[in-house]
């Protein structure tokens, strides 16, 4: 037995993007407790969606609940509110919904995967990655406008057109990208000193991840298949455009750093689908009416199920609105999985969990 | 070389969100990734208040991030340069008004320069980042520059004050 020590992580911190404060408390380096305090960014969100905003605009603000997945945001706001519309969105329009999703997927992935190189203390591996996920960047700009912040989906449809050049230059790309991908895989599989960091740290079982409720590649790659992609057919046709469920089973950093890469494959198969079989139709339902009733959405973001909640009074305030992000559902198996493990490889199983802060607060 | 061209040619970069989306962040670690590479003008990204130079922030500041805005701050070294990125680290930008934020970090430190932008792209904020190189450059030599040399010569009748060492060094200087 060795005498415990309490070692504060955050705020503001070098491999933290986001203000997050975890206090580990260690014996003989290894974490046998851990507390984590996420609410910095608490902004208010929600009260001001149900407030200051119409709820055609409500679309442009909840995408600033988090950059990194703002298309799945205004997406899951979009669909909310067509359901309390009671409309139908073409077809076109929910395909390129789909395209733009599974292009950000790309990028948050690789930038996560990055990032977890970095926090293992390999620079040059999250130099090529960085490298490497510049085209999705280049290529969400083409398709929307932005580099983040898309704006993308609106109340009733997409707000642009896809075309042809771009459509076709995104083929081109996608492309060079897998020789690429291949390379990526194969250092994140074989390199040997990335898996003396990733390799069992930060694993939780399958059980574990059943009883704590986890979303997304973090529960994939302990072996539990949720997926919301694999689930729900009635908004966006994912099954059609071939989406496959990736596990792994060891349910550690390099169990998921391998879900996302496997991911990115299927991500490329869904994007060649959609632009080769890009319905013809309108780009936007147009509407007079106001939203009515009480509607729930799921969708997947890159982190895992985000959930959408949204009550109307038939007038151009919204009377609730409730978003439910992915870290959130994790913060409790983020604390669990620490235990066990060396303080020296908490940063790297931090960046694994891919916390998006800016969500959960809101 | 002195220490100010270094200071100059090797800036040390802090970057602390306080509320913001992790929009403008992710482009700031864009900007550190080899197609921008922000390091060929020395840059690196540092997590120590202690060592860096240059802070930028993104974000409204959210009531529970002002502290620690102002205890970082508070810690950096003279000179420091604090660079504001993204419309809602400037003004408040879209969360202007939300009852949990602030609009805009000047609002509780002095900032020099401001980058739109929702969200900033890497070329703005490299583009701002220089721009803050310039200031830091005459924020150094405001420093250096000796507060005796400035003062006015004191006379008390026609004898020159002895005990105003600046007044014999400024006769020398012409
Ligand atoms: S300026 Fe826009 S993109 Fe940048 S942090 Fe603020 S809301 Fe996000």
């Amino acid at each position: 037995m060795g005498r415990q020590y309490e070692i504060p992580i955050g705020a503001q911190h070098i491999s933290l993007l986001e203000p997050l404060h975890f206090k580990f408390t260690t014996e003989n380096e290894k974490i046998v407790k851990t507390d984590a305090n996420v609410y910095y960014v608490h902004r208010g969100i929600e009260q001001a969606c149900c407030s200051k905003f119409k709820f055609r605009q409500v679309s442009f603000v909840v995408g600033r609940v988090c950059g990194l997945c703002s298309i799945s945001h205004t997406t899951a706001y979009s669909q909310v509110a067509e359901k309390l519309l009671k409309i139908e969105i073409p077809l076109r329009a929910k395909y390129l919904r789909m395209l733009v999703i599974e292009l950000d997927r790309i990028h948050s992935h690789l930038l996560c995967l990055s990032h977890v190189a970095e926090n293992s203390g390999f620079e040059a591996l999250f130099m090529k990655t960085m490298q490497y996920r510049e085209f999705s960047m280049e290529l969400l700009e083409a398709v929307c406008g932005n580099r983040i912040q898309y704006d993308f989906s609106i109340v009733g449809g997409v707000a642009r057109d896809l075309k042809p050049q771009v459509a076709q230059s995104i083929m081109e790309r996608l492309k060079k990208f897998v020789p690429q991908l291949d390379e990526l895989m194969d250092i994140y599989k074989n390199n040997w000193t990335l898996s003396l960091k990733n390799k069992g740290a930060g694993a939780i079982t399958k059980e574990d991840a059943m009883r704590l409720n986890v979303v997304g590649p973090f529960a994939r790659a302990a072996g539990l298949a949720v997926d919301v992609r694999n689930e729900t057919e009635d908004l966006l046709p994912w099954k059609e455009v071939g989406f496959e469920m990736v596990t792994e089973t060891t349910g550690d950093v390099y169990a998921r750093n391998i879900v996302r890469l496997r991911e990115l494959y299927v991500s490329i198969r869904i994007i060649e689908n959609i632009i080769n079989g890009l319905p013809e139709s309108a780009l936007i339902t147009e509407t007079k009416a106001f939203p009515d009733g009480e509607a729930t959405v799921r969708l997947e973001a890159p982190r895992g199920e985000l959930f959408y909640y949204a009550k109307g009074n038939k007038t151009q305030v919204l009377e609730r609105l409730k978003i439910k992000a992915p870290t959130f559902s994790n913060v409790a198996a983020m604390t669990e999985a620490f235990t066990g493990n060396e303080y020296g490889s908490a940063p790297a199983i931090i960046a694994s969990y891919d916390p998006c802060l800016s969500c959960t607060a809101r | 070389m002195n220490l100010a061209s270094y200071r100059k040619k090797s800036p040390w970069i802090l970057h602390y969100n306080a509320g913001g989306c992790n929009g403008c962040d992710i482009e700031i670690l864009a900007c550190l990734s080899p197609k921008y590479d922000i390091e060929r003008f020395g840059m690196i990204n540092t997590g120590n208040p202690k060592q860096s130079d240059i802070l930028l922030v993104t974000g409204p500041v959210t009531k529970r991030s002002r502290e620690r805005l102002v205890e970082i701050y508070a810690q950096m070294p003279e000179p420091k340069v604090v660079i504001a990125c993204g419309a809602c680290a400037s003004t408040g930008g879209v969360f202007r008004g939300m009852y949990n934020c602030e609009g805009g970090i000047d609002q509780y430190i002095p900032v020099d320069v401001y980058v739109c932008g929702c969200g900033t792209r890497p070329e703005q904020i490299i583009d701002g980042v220089v721009q803050a190189l310039g200031i830091l450059e005459t924020k150094t030599k405001e420093l250096e520059e000796s507060v005796r040399l400035k003062k006015e010569t004191v006379k008390e009748g026609k004898q020159i004050n002895r005990r105003n060492i600046a007044d014999q060094v400024k006769p020398a200087m012409i």
